[in-house]
């Protein structure tokens, strides 16, 4: 017990040497939140958008009026000819076109079928999709307008049409707000990237520095040097966690519907395996940088192949297969969960047996191949 | 007789074709100062590493302290101290914090730990700079530092690995005291160096040269027993000149230069004396002075290397 | 008389080589780290959503409700993957993450239907991610106003008025990306980020290695100029890079079939900027820092994260409040994807990205000679030195 203390307060006193380690472990956790829940928006709205009405008839000058004032789309621009949008998305300044051709009014009238077109960016991620389904829908309201309007003249017959919408009701995230899903996600990011890249590089430093040597010819056992020098990082860990909450909630909103402590436990219960993992990472390096790397190839794939962004569900199977091997993936359930659904230990038992089986599998093989020799 | 603090058996290491120690076997006494001689590279450290347990042998037997080094090695680390060739302490501590630590890791009672650090600090003789950066020391200061941690917790057993690379030679003969007062007190040194003066201080010397022991005694007994003629010192301003000349002479047994001097291995002191001046003086070579000397331990092994080759 | 500065890059660059030659694992990764992955998200990652998981609650369970569901199963974009009998079951399988939405027909359905009453079908959304949140609910929506059409057109035409033909017929086309393929989106974005934070961290160990190790201090007092050191670190790393892109470059055509619509000459330039300043940014971190430690963590959180999220990868930049958007301008990758995107996807020429190359030159130059003057500063120079002025 006494060498494990004896090595927990060397790693304290060490970290505390460095000035600039402390505002990177504990400055940048929430720097990085605050950009970022701020920039994550995925709302579509206001998409510029140009608009070329050759047409200029009540009909159409109806469905462009609807279509801007759906709150998704902006004009960028208004032009007269086919060959004017090439500029606008070429670079960039307009994101999705709406094109009425010429006879367009008189289709309406006729009770032909009028047709309109929707162009849409397709370099630009998802703006394109969702800017394209939104029009889509736009068109088909129209259309259900049209049809009602075509059918009121013909009233009495048989039993009347119907819309039928659905009433949509939110659950977790009532004005679908894209933060309140990102920023629980940053919280595991940098749970995972701080005690991952901070345990992968603390013995690998010491064997650098040649003090492992002086540390192997003393009686302290594996378990409590690796003990020592892993629980700072803990600490460290939640002591983010606990900012990155803190912020989440009293700036952004984001509420925390379930139990802190359970959040906490469970945060734990991960640590042991981004733990495991830089501590594998550190036996199988022999310089920090090969550390750093190292722990990079561990750590991109995982942040993909996480749900962080990219849904689990639409990866291929073979990928998705790979995905239940990934700890991060159990816990996103788990803050996502208990942050805005107000899960709790009933729900989310699963998730956290799979963390504590990885993690305890990891972190036995590090400490298995951790040996107290040199070659 | 007590039992020996280490015994060594056929202690062999290799690095894939490359043989580090080959076949070494020697006996360390309780209490001695056991001396670990040779040049860089010949095996010193990979010996001391393998009785440390910080590498396992290739083949062959070692006992330190009575416990085997490939199947006891934690229970070795209880009884040993190690002072390794880099200083290896940490340099972002202060002097108290390392020692403080090392002390934590041997798993000193606090009182014990109160009671030794004076005596450490006195040892080191860092009274007063305690709270100094150990990044902010002197080399000197450095290995007395790193023997004080080495020794906190009253090794049977200490292994020094060149303790006195890179340090001023006030400061070696300050260490070497050190040394001195720790065996006085029946702790075992064993220690390794490249200054072959340094073999003086020791009561037990092994050369090693290519992982093969080479020769081996007191300091006292290996020069007699290697040495059997005279040597005899010339020294002059021309000592390249000189050797050339006398090392073709058939009645020259060897030469080898010593700074601005040359000893000459001889069958007779006064006839050898003789030869040489005639020779020299024929090159127009006058020397200062030609004296016996008693042979140093580094005559002792250039002789034994030469032999070898 | 003394030597220019760039007689002095010369020795650099042949020990930067020597030494990135030594250690083989470090020179892999940096060249087949980013290929790999490449190839690994591009498999797997889309931003389609399709198949959400979902309940079905049909508290009638007559011909028509069936019809709807049935609407439902038949789409790609829902899989259902429960058929419950109450409502209050759904509340568990959400929080479980077993469904992500639910459909609930009501018992009055057909009646209402029939009666010309509009049923109160609902559906019930996990709204945690809020990107697929909205997207599902537009399905949804499209899925029920296609049903509703349907019957209002099987009615029109049971009363002979117009007979079947919609009265607006939508044509979309996507441009640069004709057939919405994920890979289009994707590939660029994942390139840069891939890019990005490969070349960050390799160069942000260079400089503080030299420091830690003590190496430093002899170059110190060589008379070695910093500006030479830096080009001479760069130079080596920028060779490395330009073949690492490459081959993610040919694996985006060979792979995914994203080929270089553009200009290649253009493309190169343009990637030059782009490695200049990721490896920019990554000395400029080694000059800062005292330990690796430091170095690494530094160069990991300024790159993972805001490329991510800053680059317009994921998010629209756009829709970012003004302060944000303003931030956004420091990361390379930003700029790098409207390039990437320009050449690789619209085959645009320099006058729809002169601006994002000006940008990444600017932030390339102001990185290396920020990393200079902290050189000249002595910045932790040596650990020695700063502790000295501790003390």
């Amino acid at each position: 017990m006494k060498a494990i203390l004896s090595i927990l307060r060397k790693e304290f006193l060490q970290l505390r040497r460095d000035p600039k380690l402390f505002p990177v472990i504990f400055l940048s956790p929430v720097l990085q939140l605050l950009l970022l829940g701020y920039a994550a928006n995925l709302d579509v709205k206001n998409v510029p958008s140009v608009v070329c009405d050759m047409d200029r008839s009540a009909a159409s000058r109806r469905l462009i009026d609807e279509y801007l004032n759906s709150g998704t789309f902006t004009v960028a621009a208004r032009v007269e000819r086919l060959a004017e949008i090439d500029r606008y998305l070429d670079n960039g300044r307009a994101a999705m076109a709406l094109v009425i051709p010429r006879g367009f009014g008189g289709d309406v009238a006729a009770g032909r079928t009028a047709s309109m077109m929707l162009i849409a960016d397709g370099s630009e991620s998802q703006s394109a999709s969702i800017g394209v389904s939104y029009g889509t829908m736009i068109a088909a309201r129209h259309n259900q307008r049209l049809i009602l309007e075509r059918l009121e003249l013909v009233r009495g017959l048989g039993p009347a049409p119907v819309l039928v919408e659905a009433e949509v009701r939110v659950w977790y995230n009532p004005e679908l707000r894209s933060r309140n899903f990102m920023v629980p996600g940053v919280l595991g990011l940098i749970l995972m990237i701080m005690t991952t890249v901070l345990a992968s590089i603390g013995i690998v430093r010491e064997r650098e520095a040649g003090t492992m040597e002086q540390l192997i010819v003393t009686p302290i056992r594996p378990v409590q040097l690796i003990g020592g020098k892993l629980l700072p990082f803990v600490v460290i860990g939640l002591i983010d966690a606990t900012f990155v909450i803190a912020v989440a909630r009293g700036l952004f909103g984001v509420p925390v519907r379930g139990s802190v402590p359970l959040l906490f436990g469970l945060s734990l219960a991960f640590m042991l395996n981004t733990l495991g993992v830089g501590l594998f990472v550190s036996t199988i390096s022999r310089t920090q940088q090969q550390a750093m790397l190292t722990s990079l190839f561990f750590i991109l794939p995982q942040i993909m192949l996480s749900g962080f962004v990219f849904p689990i569900e639409n990866m291929p199977k073979l990928f998705q297969a790979v995905t239940t091997v990934v700890p991060l993936r159990y816990f996103f359930v788990i803050i996502r969960g208990i942050m805005l659904k107000g899960a709790g230990w009933r729900h989310l038992w699963p998730q956290a047996a799979a963390l504590l089986v990885l993690g305890t599998l990891i972190l036995t093989l590090s400490v298995a191949r951790f040996q107290k020799k040199l070659d | 007789m007590p039992e020996p603090s280490i015994v060594v058996r056929s202690l062999t290491k290799r690095f894939g074709g490359f043989t580090a120690v080959d076949a070494v076997s020697f006996d360390v006494r309780r209490g001695a100062i056991f001396g670990f001689l040779g040049a860089n590279g010949a095996g010193k450290s990979t010996t001391i590493r393998m009785l440390c347990g910080l590498l396992d042998p290739t083949s062959g037997t070692a006992t330190v302290g009575g416990f085997d080094v490939g199947r006891e090695p934690e229970r070795i680390k209880r009884v040993i101290g190690y002072m390794s060739q880099k200083f290896s302490l940490y340099e972002d501590l202060t002097v108290l914090e390392n020692i403080r630590f090392f002390g934590g890791v041997y798993g000193l009672p606090s009182k014990v730990l109160q009671a030794r650090l004076p005596w450490v600090l006195e040892l080191a003789g860092l009274n007063g700079r305690e709270r100094s950066l150990t990044r902010t020391l002197s080399a000197g200061w450095k290995q007395r530092l790193a023997l004080g941690c080495a020794v906190l917790h009253e090794p049977e057993i200490v292994f020094l690995d060149e303790p006195t690379g890179g340090v001023d030679p006030a400061s070696r003969r300050r260490f070497w005291e050190l040394i001195n007062g720790l065996s006085e007190r029946g702790v075992t040194v064993f220690v390794t160096t490249h200054y072959l003066d340094e073999a003086e201080y020791c009561n037990d010397i092994r050369l090693i040269h290519a992982g093969r022991i080479v020769a081996g005694g007191g300091p006292r007994e290996l020069k007699a027993e290697i040495i059997r003629h005279p040597i005899l010192e010339v020294a002059t301003d021309r000592p390249v000149d000189a050797l050339e000349v006398l090392r073709r002479e058939p009645w020259v047994l060897e030469t080898s230069i010593f700074g601005a001097a040359l000893h000459v291995g001889v069958a007779d002191e006064a006839e050898g004396r003789r030869l040489i001046l005639a020779r020299l003086a024929r090159e127009g070579i006058v020397p200062d002075r030609v004296d016996r000397i008693v042979p140093s331990l580094e005559d002792v092994f250039i002789r034994k290397i030469e032999e070898q080759a | 008389m003394k030597a220019p500065p760039r007689a002095f890059i010369g020795p650099v660059m042949r020990k930067e080589v020597r030494q990135i030659r030594r250690d083989t694992r470090s020179l892999v990764f940096m060249l087949l780290l980013p290929a790999f992955l490449l190839i690994v998200f591009g498999l797997a990652l889309n931003f389609d959503i399709k198949h959400v998981p979902l309940a079905v609650v049909d508290l009638e369970g007559s011909r028509l409700s069936r019809g709807l569901v049935e609407k439902f199963r038949t789409t790609e974009y829902f899989d259902v993957k429960a058929t419950l009998d109450r409502t209050g079951d759904i509340d568990d399988l959400m929080a479980r993450e077993k469904i992500k939405a639910a459909l609930v027909i009501p018992p009055t359905f057909s009646e209402d239907l029939l009666a010309g009453r509009s049923p109160s079908v609902q559906f019930l959304l996990d709204g945690a991610n809020a990107m697929s949140g909205t997207t599902a609910a537009g399905y949804a929506a499209a899925i029920l106003q296609s049903y509703a059409q349907r019957t209002t057109l099987e009615a029109l035409e049971r009363r002979g008025a117009g007979g079947a033909t919609l009265p607006l017929a939508t044509q979309v086309r996507v441009w640069y990306n004709p057939e919405l393929k994920s890979a289009r989106f994707l590939l660029p974005g994942l390139m840069a980020f891939i890019l990005m934070v490969i070349l960050t961290t390799s160069t942000a160990f260079s400089i503080v290695r030299e420091k830690e190790r003590g190496t430093m201090e002899q170059l110190a007092v060589s008379p070695l100029p910093a500006s030479a050191l830096i080009v001479g670190k760069l130079v080596p790393y920028v060779l490395i890079s330009l073949a690492s892109a490459h081959l993610v470059l040919g694996l985006g055509g060979v792979l995914f079939g994203v080929g270089v619509k553009g200009s290649y000459l253009l493309l190169l330039l343009g990637m030059v900027l782009f490695l200049v300043a990721g490896l920019g940014q990554g000395l400029l971190i080694s000059a800062v820092t005292r330990t690796q430690q430091v170095a690494f963590l530094l160069s990991v959180l300024t790159t993972i994260l805001p490329t991510f999220i800053l680059s317009g990868f994921v998010f629209p930049i756009r829709n970012m409040p003004a302060v944000v958007q303003a931030v956004t301008y420091l990361v390379p990758a930003r700029h790098f994807l409207v390039v990437l995107r320009s050449v690789i996807l619209k085959g645009a020429g320099l006058p729809a990205f002169w601006e994002q190359m000006l940008l990444l030159a600017a932030f390339a130059a102001s990185t290396l000679a920020l990393s200079v003057v902290m050189l000249r500063r002595g910045e932790g120079r040596g650990p020695r030195r700063r502790a000295g002025r501790a003390a």
